[in-house]
């Protein structure tokens, strides 16, 4: 769960951490104070719409955040240790052995001059020091193991000669080939058709058991999170909105864009002519508007708005940037209210649970 | 991972055969050979260059030392079957010491080559793949040396380190000639630098080294490889002009370029004397260029741009 210090199992604790590009055009807020945690063996879902730095949030957690990208501030603890106070020697040792990640396009994140055996292997002799002839069986024995059939043809094989479900398959076998302690998948299963999607899901959660690995699970889709998260961020617009266990989001969202996320899905048993949408877009990362982000998309917008929302305890483990009481009413503050009344109003609801 | 792996998993195994695309696929490298073969030009080209190289090292082989072997009796010889080509001015085989002179010419072609690819790789991949500075700086000096005429700097570079030495003349052409080579790797790396099977190297703990030189050099050696046969063309004629102006090799050593030199002598009374380095020398640069292009369209179909 987010932002509790004191459990014991934390294996990765992200705090306040803040990615910004310097582009020619201004500074680009990407990541812009963002906190969570996640426990050994637990998935995390990172939930939001493109470019609301889901994939920025990933990449800085790996540290392969490349100019004009830089991680102005925040801490990224790994059992313990700031990954941000690494050499790039000791990041790169971790990078595949206690972090491993796999990426949204099957098709073209593995090299297509070397064979799958070939890539897998390399990844464990590179790793474990051990000759290449041993790591290309133990890489047959990993193709076995995320479920393709006749592996050892397979390893010989090329990549294009696989289809992108089998390639997604090969990409889940390099990254766990080194038993790392955390995945993060960056849109596994978008690139692929929903039986393939499910399939892989499948095997993630299956190889999640067997490995007692966290996963950081990045996607749009709010079906796979359902499927596979314990715990779920909602971002937006680089800042989290919404932040609680998986039940809690699904079943008392509290956040408007969290609440239009959900209310966008169509439901089983349900005759719709039209589904509900978030009118408007995201808010421009280089001139993002003063106030909560949200604002000018939000049904329940109000005066306060103006004032920007602080993430607050709304009720015991479920966060939430959004001014409306827990019950989802306005605050009591009249459409006159200033800036200070804003505040004290927000002081008042953030009461400890 | 723990090898004691009893646990199946609910996805793997047998129930995924239908998943498996088992048409016969053609490998990369019967696509290419299918593509250099459409191109009849490039075959042929393929073949005369296969069959001048052979000569070239088979036939000073076989007879020694016969192409500096004058002799009074044979001067100016017609000729005869162990003298296609007759005797020069000094009793010399004259197809032997042409086969000769191709062995040098085509040695000094392939061996610049070697160098022109070593250097225009390495500053290529790293102007690539580090950008910034580091791109800019290397780029200013490839548009420096562009801008220096070529012929006359190797002109100077061979006269001051001394004429007659076939290495001079490799190092002279390869500090020269690296320049393509160079601005193909980097605009290669550019966009290779971003591929996602770069980045999924780096999220898994590799280094710049091995990706360059495992995972991004491989990929951008196709436009390479073109640019190195047409190179192969452009040293042999760098070669033969420097010999025939007498900067290049000298007799009593054999090449194309100093037969031509010396055929000018005797062009009234003997013009096959020049005749035959002369289109020695043509057959060369045309099998290169055409092996060039057959290559080009057989490796890298998407590009059209002429590369050296």
């Amino acid at each position: 769960m987010t932002q509790r210090a004191t459990d014991g199992g934390e294996l990765l604790a992200v705090d306040g951490l803040r990615t910004h590009f310097y582009t020619q055009d201004g500074v680009v807020k990407a990541v812009d104070g963002i906190s969570f945690a996640i426990r050994h063996g637990e998935t995390l879902g990172v939930v939001g719409e493109s470019g609301c730095g889901k994939s920025i949030t990933a990449l800085s957690v790996m540290r392969l955040i490349e100019r004009p990208g830089k991680i102005v501030e925040g801490t990224i603890r790994l059992a313990g240790r700031d990954l941000l106070r690494f050499s790039d020697e000791e990041m790169r040792d971790v990078r595949g052995n206690a972090i491993s990640m796999i990426f949204q396009e099957p098709m073209t994140s593995l090299n297509p001059v070397y064979t799958c055996g070939d890539q897998i292997g390399e990844t464990i002799s590179l790793h474990e020091g051990i000759p290449r002839r041993e790591a290309t069986d133990r890489a047959v024995e990993m193709l076995g193991q995320v479920g393709i059939p006749d592996a050892k043809r397979r390893a010989r094989e090329f990549p294009h000669q696989l289809s992108g479900g089998m390639r997604q398959r090969v990409m889940i076998a390099m990254a766990l080939s080194t038993n790392p302690e955390l995945l993060i998948a960056d849109e596994p299963t978008t690139a692929l058709d929903v039986t393939i999607q499910a399939q892989i899901l499948e095997l993630m959660k299956a190889l999640r058991e067997r490995n007692r690995m966290a996963i950081m699970l990045i996607t749009h889709d709010l079906g796979v999170i359902a499927e596979m998260a314990d715990d779920v961020v909602v971002m937006y617009a680089g800042k989290i909105v919404e932040a609680a266990d998986v039940n809690t989001v699904f079943e008392r969202p509290h956040h408007p864009y969290a609440k239009g996320l959900l209310a966008s899905l169509p439901r089983m048993g349900e005759r719709r002519t039209r589904l509900e949408v978030i009118q408007g877009v995201v808010p421009n990362p280089l001139n993002l508007p003063s106030g909560c982000l949200f604002m000018r998309r939000c049904r329940y917008a109000m005066p306060v708005c103006a004032t920007p929302p602080p993430l607050q305890e709304i009720a015991a483990g479920h966060l939430s940037r959004c001014w409306l009481t827990p019950a989802g009413e306005p605050p009591a503050i009249g459409p006159d209210a200033t800036a200070d009344v804003a505040l004290e109003a927000a002081a008042a609801l953030s009461v400890a649970p | 991972m723990e090898s004691t792996q009893t646990t199946q998993l609910p996805a793997g195994g047998a129930t995924l055969v239908d998943e498996v695309d088992l048409t016969p696929v053609r490998t990369y490298w019967q696509l290419v050979r299918q593509r250099f073969v459409r191109h009849r030009l490039a075959v042929i080209a393929f073949f005369l260059m296969a069959i001048l190289i052979t000569a070239a090292i088979a036939i000073p082989f076989l007879t020694g030392t016969a192409w500096r072997e004058t002799s009074l009796e044979r001067i100016n010889q017609p000729a005869s079957l162990t003298a296609p080509f007759g005797y020069d001015n000094l009793g010399i085989n004259t197809f032997v010491r042409l086969m000769k002179g191709l062995q040098t010419s085509l040695f000094i072609g392939l061996a610049a080559v070697v160098v022109i690819v070593f250097i225009g790789v390495t500053v290529g991949a790293m102007a690539g793949y580090f950008g910034g500075w580091i791109d800019n700086a290397l780029m200013r000096m490839v548009d420096i040396v562009l801008s220096i005429p070529t012929f006359f700097l190797i002109l100077m570079l061979v006269a001051f380190w001394g004429t007659g030495n076939a290495w001079v003349i490799i190092i002279a052409i390869g500090l020269t000639g690296w320049t393509t080579a160079a601005r193909l790797v980097r605009a290669e790396f550019l966009s290779l630098r971003e591929a996602d099977f770069v980045q999924a190297a780096r999220a898994l703990g590799a280094r710049d080294r091995r990706i360059v030189m495992r995972h991004m050099i491989p990929s951008a050696m196709a436009p390479v490889v073109v640019a190195a046969t047409l190179g192969i063309a452009d040293s042999v004629v760098v070669e033969a002009a420097l010999s025939y102006l007498g900067f290049g090799i000298t007799p009593p050593e054999a090449s194309l370029g100093n037969m031509l030199t010396k055929a000018q002598d005797y062009f009234y009374r003997d013009p096959l004397l020049a005749w035959y380095p002369g289109i020695t020398l043509v057959l060369v640069v045309l099998a290169a260029s055409f092996l060039g292009d057959g290559l080009r369209d057989a490796l890298d179909p998407r590009q059209r741009v002429e590369a050296a």
